[in-house]
Formats: C-alpha cells, sequence, structure tokens
C-alpha cells in the first residue's frame, strides 16, 4: 500500500427537493447539473500509474480555496427522486437521496404545516443540518414553513436574539473584487418587529455576508430611515445608529432613505422585516413594470419597436442584472447554519445559483466570521426569545 | 485478429480458465480523452507513463487476477490500433497487471485495404473478436464484460451473451450485422464462429463505466445482467455480492481511489447509496460488507494486507461507520428492480450515436 491516506471533505449541502412551485422537478435537474460540475482549481488528472508506487502528483480532488467538492443531498419522496435522477446524466459520487414521507405546499400555513407533517422534506433537511449531514440548506418552498424549521431544529448564534433573511438587489453601483451590482438589504420578513439590538446584529451579520459572499472587504453599511440625520426615525433605529456609530469592525455611513436603496449608497441596508419585505416587493415590482412597459411599447408604434430592437442587447443586459434568477436566493442569518431560501418559482438555474451561494457562504467561513462580528459588537447576548 | 498471450513469463500457463475478464481498455480502463482530433492526437502520442488509470481499476484487475483460484483470466480488447501495442502494455506493465489476452484492431489494415467504415465501426470488430476467445474455454467457463458508455459497448456484451446464451437466432444476427454496417466478410466470420459455439449462460455480468454520465436509465433496455457504474468500488461491490471477491478486496479497491485519487468516505458512500437505490446491490449485501469491515476480526484481518497505516485504519472505520449511517433504508425508499426482457438489438443499433451505425 502506498503512502499516507488523506481524506477529502466535500461540503454537502441539503435541498430540500420537494419545495417550490417547479419541485422536484427542477430541484433534480439542478443537483444533477451541479453534481457534474468541477469545483474551481479541482484537477481533472487523476495519478499517470498505479502499480505499487507512491504517487507524488496532485489527485483530482485535491482542496484549494474555494475548491472542495460540492455533495448534495437530496430531501424527498425518494421513488419519485430516484426516478427522475435516472433519466439525468449526473455524478453518483456527489449526490444521495434521504427520504421524506410528507411536503409542505407554498399555500399552507407553516405552523400548523409543520406540526402535522413532521416528516416533511424542509423539517427532515433542516434535522439533517443539525445532526451534521450538511453544513446548508436550500429550499424553494414554503419560507414560513423553511424559517420554522430551522428555529425547530437549529440553535441562534450567540448574541442573535433574532434572525434576518437577506436578500439582494441590483443598484447602479459596482462593489467589491467581482464588481458585483448588487446590494443587500435585511431583514426581509423573518422578524417583523425589531429592537435596537436586533439592527445592530443584522447590521454584524450583512456586513460579514457582504464581504464573504460579495467579496466586498469594507462594506458600506447603513439603517434605513426616513432621514439621513442620527436622530430621524422610530426609536430603535435612532438608538441602533448611536451604538453602530460606535462600533468598530463595520463601516457604517449612517442613515439612507427610500430613495438612496437603487443608487446603491450602501451594500448592505438594514431594516425591520417588515419595512424590509415592503421594500423587496417594490423593487420586484417596479422591475416588472418598466418590462411591461417596454412590450407595450414595443407593440404600440413601429418607430418605437425599431428603437427598442437597436437597444435590444442593452435590454436583455439590464433583464439579466435585475432578474432573480441570476442571484440565487436569500440567506437566512442568525443560526448556527445557513439557509438559502430560493423564490417559490425558482426553475433550476435559480436553484443552481442558490446551491452555489450556499456552498460558498460555508466554504468562506462566513458563519464564524459574523460570530466574531458579534463578538466585537460585545454585550449583544439577550435571552433567547420566540421569534417571528 | 492479433493477440498476444502470456504477459509475464514467470507466470505459469493457465489452466481452462473459469472466469473470464473481459476489459475494454479507453474509457474503462484508461482515462483517454479523443472526443477532439487534437485529444485524439496527444492520446497517441502520449508515452506510458502519462497515461492514467481510472480510479480503483487497477487494483480491481490485481483483485480479479488473485481471485477464483487462480483459473481467472484477463482479457483485454480495444479499438485503439495494433500500433498502440507497445505504449499499451507497457502501461499495463507499469500498473501491475497480468494479462492473458490483449486484442487490438487493425486500423492500419482498414485504411490501406479502404475499409473506412470499419475504423469506426465496433460491431464487426468486437463481437467475432470475443467469440474467438471462447475457443478453447468450456461451456462452464464465466465471463464478466467491463466496457463504458462512449461507444457500444453495452450492445456488444449484451448481445454476445444472448449469442453464447442461444437466445439470438443466426437470422437476426443476420440482420444485426447488417444494420451495425458490418463488412460482408466480417459478418460472414461472425455467423461462422457463433455457430460453432455450444450454448451457455456464459456472460454473468456487464458493467458499463459512465465515463461521460450517461443517465444511467438509458440502460434499463439490457436488464439486470448489466450494471451500469459511476466507479469501480461500485463494481467491487456488485462482485462482492457475486461471489466473485472477498470483501477485503472491495476495501482495497476502496483504498485505492482514497490513496492515491483522494476521493471521500462520502463519495464511496453516496456509490454505494446509488447502487442499493438501483437495486444493483442488496441491503443484506451491504449490511454483510458494513460488518465484516466494522468487526474486530474484520480489521484485524484485513489490516495487515492494506499495510496497517494508520491512515488506512482511519478509513476503514469510516467506511464502515459511513455503510452503518446509510440506513435507515427501507424497501420502498429503493428505486424499482431492473427488469428482464428480450432485448431489441435493432431498436437499440438504432438509438446509437450515428458514428456507430451504418450510414
Amino acid at each position: 500500500m502506498s503512502g499516507q491516506v488523506i481524506e477529502r471533505q466535500p461540503i454537502t449541502i441539503v435541498v430540500d427537493a420537494m419545495g417550490g412551485d417547479q419541485a422536484p422537478e427542477e430541484v433534480v435537474k439542478a443537483a444533477c447539473a451541479l453534481s457534474l460540475e468541477q469545483p474551481v482549481g479541482e484537477k481533472s488528472n487523476p495519478v499517470k500509474s498505479s502499480g505499487d508506487k507512491p504517487s507524488t502528483e496532485k489527485s483530482t480532488r485535491e482542496r484549494s480555496d474555494g475548491s472542495e467538492p460540492l455533495h448534495l443531498l437530496l430531501v424527498g419522496d425518494a421513488p419519485r427522486l430516484h426516478e427522475l435522477l435516472m433519466k439525468q446524466r449526473y455524478d453518483a459520487e456527489r449526490l444521495a437521496i434521504h427520504h421524506a414521507s410528507q411536503v409542505i405546499t407554498m399555500d399552507e400555513s407553516p405552523r400548523e404545516a409543520l406540526l402535522q407533517k413532521p416528516d416533511s422534506s424542509i423539517a427532515v433537511a433542516a434535522r439533517l443540518c443539525a445532526e451534521g449531514r450538511a453544513s446548508a440548506l436550500v429550499s424553494a418552498g414554503n419560507t414560513g414553513a423553511a424559517v420554522l424549521s430551522c428555529l425547530q431544529y437549529w440553535r441562534r448564534l450567540p448574541g442573535i436574539r433574532r434572525c434576518a433573511l437577506a436578500a439582494v438587489y441590483p443598484t447602479e453601483v459596482r462593489r467589491g473584487e467581482k464588481d458585483d451590482p448588487f446590494s443587500l438589504i435585511l431583514d426581509v420578513g423573518a422578524t417583523l418587529d425589531v429592537t435596537a439590538d436586533d439592527l445592530v446584529s443584522f447590521a454584524v451579520m450583512g456586513s460579514a455576508y457582504a464581504s464573504r459572499i460579495s467579496k466586498n472587504p469594507r462594506p458600506k453599511v447603513a439603517l434605513l430611515s426616513n432621514g439621513a440625520e442620527a436622530g430621524k426615525g422610530p426609536k430603535e433605529v435612532v438608538v441602533a445608529h448611536a451604538r453602530l456609530k460606535e462600533l468598530r469592525g463595520i463601516q457604517f455611513i449612517g442613515n439612507v432613505e427610500g430613495v438612496d436603496i437603487p443608487r446603491g449608497v450602501a451594500d448592505v441596508v438594514v431594516c425591520s422585516g417588515f419595512v424590509g419585505n415592503v421594500v423587496l416587493k417594490m423593487l420586484e415590482g417596479v422591475s416588472e413594470t418598466v418590462v411591461r412597459l417596454a412590450h407595450y411599447a414595443y407593440k404600440e408604434k413601429l418607430m418605437w419597436r425599431a428603437g427598442l430592437a437597436m437597444l435590444s442587447g442593452g435590454i436583455g443586459k439590464l433583464k439579466d442584472l435585475t432578474d432573480w434568477k441570476q442571484y440565487g436566493g436569500a440567506p437566512l442569518l442568525g443560526f448556527d447554519h445557513l439557509l438559502i431560501k430560493a423564490h417559490g418559482r425558482s426553475q433550476a438555474q435559480a436553484i443552481q445559483n442558490a446551491i452555489k451561494v450556499a456552498k460558498k457562504g460555508v466554504s468562506s467561513g462566513l458563519l464564524p466570521d459574523i460570530e466574531r462580528g458579534l463578538r466585537e459588537a460585545g454585550n449583544l447576548t439577550v435571552p433567547s426569545g420566540e421569534q417571528t | 485478429m492479433d493477440k498476444s498471450a502470456k504477459s509475464s513469463p514467470s507466470q505459469p500457463e493457465p489452466s481452462i480458465p473459469n472466469v473470464i475478464y473481459r476489459w475494454d481498455l479507453d474509457k474503462t480502463y484508461l482515462r483517454t480523452d479523443f472526443d477532439t482530433f487534437m485529444s485524439l492526437l496527444k492520446t497517441a502520442f502520449e508515452d506510458a507513463g502519462d497515461k492514467r488509470t481510472v480510479p480503483g481499476a487497477a487494483t480491481l484487475l490485481r483483485e480479479l487476477r488473485q481471485s477464483g483460484g487462480g483459473r481467472a483470466r484477463i482479457c483485454f480488447i480495444s479499438g485503439s490500433p495494433r500500433q498502440m501495442r507497445k505504449v499499451l502494455t507497457e502501461k499495463l506493465r507499469l500498473d501491475g497487471i497480468e494479462f492473458d489476452e490483449f486484442v487490438l484492431k487493425p486500423n492500419l489494415r482498414n485504411m490501406l485495404t479502404g475499409r473506412f467504415r470499419a475504423l469506426r465501426e465496433q460491431v464487426g470488430y468486437k463481437l467475432p473478436a470475443l467469440l474467438a476467445g471462447r475457443a478453447g474455454v468450456t461451456a462452464e467457463t464465466r465471463e464478466v464484460c467491463f466496457g463504458d458508455d462512449a461507444e457500444s459497448d453495452a450492445l456488444i456484451y449484451s448481445l454476445y451473451g444472448d449469442l453464447l446464451a442461444g437466445r439470438i437466432e443466426r437470422s437476426l444476427l443476420e440482420q444485426i450485422l447488417r444494420s451495425a454496417g458490418t463488412y460482408e466478410d466480417d459478418a460472414a466470420r461472425t455467423v461462422s464462429i457463433f455457430e460453432s459455439l455450444p450454448h451457455s449462460e456464459a456472460v454473468e455480468r456487464i458493467f458499463i463505466h459512465l465515463d461521460r454520465k450517461s443517465p444511467p436509465g438509458k440502460f434499463d433496455r439490457y436488464g439486470g445482467r448489466l450494471v451500469p457504474i459511476y466507479n469501480y468500488f461500485q463494481a467491487a461491490l456488485v462482485l462482492f455480492q457475486d461471489g466473485r471477491l472477498e470483501a477485503a478486496a472491495v476495501v482495497r479497491v476502496a483504498v485505492e481511489m482514497v490513496d492515491r485519487h483522494a476521493y471521500s468516505v462520502e463519495a464511496l458512500r453516496n456509490s454505494l447509496q446509488d447502487l442499493l437505490r438501483r437495486r444493483r446491490v442488496s441491503l443484506e449485501t451491504v449490511n454483510s460488507l458494513g460488518r465484516t469491515i466494522a468487526d474486530g476480526a474484520g480489521e484485524r484481518d484485513m489490516l495487515p494486507a492494506l499495510g496497517s497505516l494508520p491512515g488506512t485504519r482511519d478509513l476503514l472505520r469510516s467506511l464502515a461507520r459511513g455503510l452503518r449511517d446509510l440506513g435507515p433504508m427501507s424497501e420502498q425508499e429503493l428505486g424499482p428492480r431492473p427488469i428482464d426482457t428480450p432485448i431489441d438489438y435493432l431498436a437499440a443499433l438504432a438509438d446509437l450515436p450515428r458514428r456507430h451505425k451504418q450510414k
């Protein structure tokens, strides 16, 4: 036998295969496609000659930054998932199935559904993460059920009272190593009523996420308010402002107003779940309205049609930029594992992107970074309360 | 046919074999890339030391050679040209592989005689070569065939097995050969060899290495005898279930894959679950293997053979743990059992990529 056995640790992401309008077909397609992708830095060049001689050549699966093999654990109706797999090209070495006999649909009440369906795919997926079978969870299913499942099985990070769902949105400004046009807004719906402590912890988590995922080393963090002045806004925003100003480790730029959101004045916008959800839906609505207006103009006049045809390349790029399918999903931050919540209408491409974001979150050390940030924020620990 | 026997002079002349392991080379044993002209050129001119082995294949071959009480025969049959004999046999020598037969394609002769269709066509080359390989063995000699999903190995090996078993009439064979674009003289020779052979259920297992990651369901038409595999750990597991390999041999294949090709235990476990779901190994087989590895006796027995390195011991324990962690899997969570129905070879030929059919 040759040299020392070195076991390469893959990153396993558990996927709620039954969650979403297009599940399980599109989820399986996404998982199959990803199982065939080689991580960056991974070589397709195994040993030249085996025999009994030790090999000095680097292996196919040698780890480098972000190059850990991605393994996927699909949770759902095993026979159905198996049937779909048999028709796809996939790599069985990187894909496994865990059976869950129940499904929570998009229109079910999350709390009741979870009580009635303990073997639902989302609950089982969250449990598998908690048991250490996977590092992160991706779901395109019922958002409430996903958040409650995480709450049921996962632990909140020290210093976190409430968790935050974050979303990215396109802006005019490019940022970070990758010229990323996206800013982050949190919370967008996990916690409706927030305290100043919550807003501070959201700021720390959002900053860590932007720094790790968008590779923006010093993201600009702002509180969303009705004025730039420190005293503007509800009490919790005013108090959070004062605390964030004193906080080292994040680049707090003060308050921003609604108009600053699409301008990209801040890389991370912090607000309550209620406000964030309204903002996010409005941004989506504006984007869809612009597309509908363009369709209207296209049909209305030949001149406009010609003009639009000439601009079609630019419009296509703009559409790509504002297309939620391109950027995966919304991370749920504050737990000891990462949930990426993909859009309910997600097709394979969007789910693939959500899984890639989950892997990036794990491989980049996002959660340890958040923990460090929270420690620096100091004295944030409050007794665990009920999650909204 | 160009054959050379006996790779090693020290090896005793084999008596009549009880089992023959027939291996394709490119994309089955060797990681060959000839999908583009440049890669084809590179493959043609690379040294033996530069050729890469599919993870686990070398150890599996050595284990198969050792099995069967010294009466196992290893035969290679490849579509590579005869001019590559030297470099290919050197590669096998470097890997420590002993073989009994090495058949290569007469591509230069095909070119010089204007038989250009034969350069690509595989049925008219491999089928008579396989049938001719039955000369000198008894009807009881069993065969296990290894191929890949790049060309028509699944069809050829299945057809070979059905011909030996007497499930195919002469008229159908002639029709199949015509459909495959086989030259008339090759077809006549194939039919003639076929008619000279006694009938027996000789081909007990066919492995198709999914080098191109073809959907496994694509091979359902070939029934339960043919097992599409993603790696040679999967082949070793099926051979363990078939009684062709010992548990220790399966572990040695796994160790090679982890040790030399940096496979993780998770990748091996996923491979095992894939076979279970496809019902190509049974839960009892997995449990039995897990018990053998996990038991103190298993470790005691296997470690000396594995070299007793600390890393190997850890791997062994992780593998045993991995096998146990697979559960609980119940029957209803598994996929359907493979169905054995008569294979429609003409339809299978029609579904092959165009280059493998008559133009």
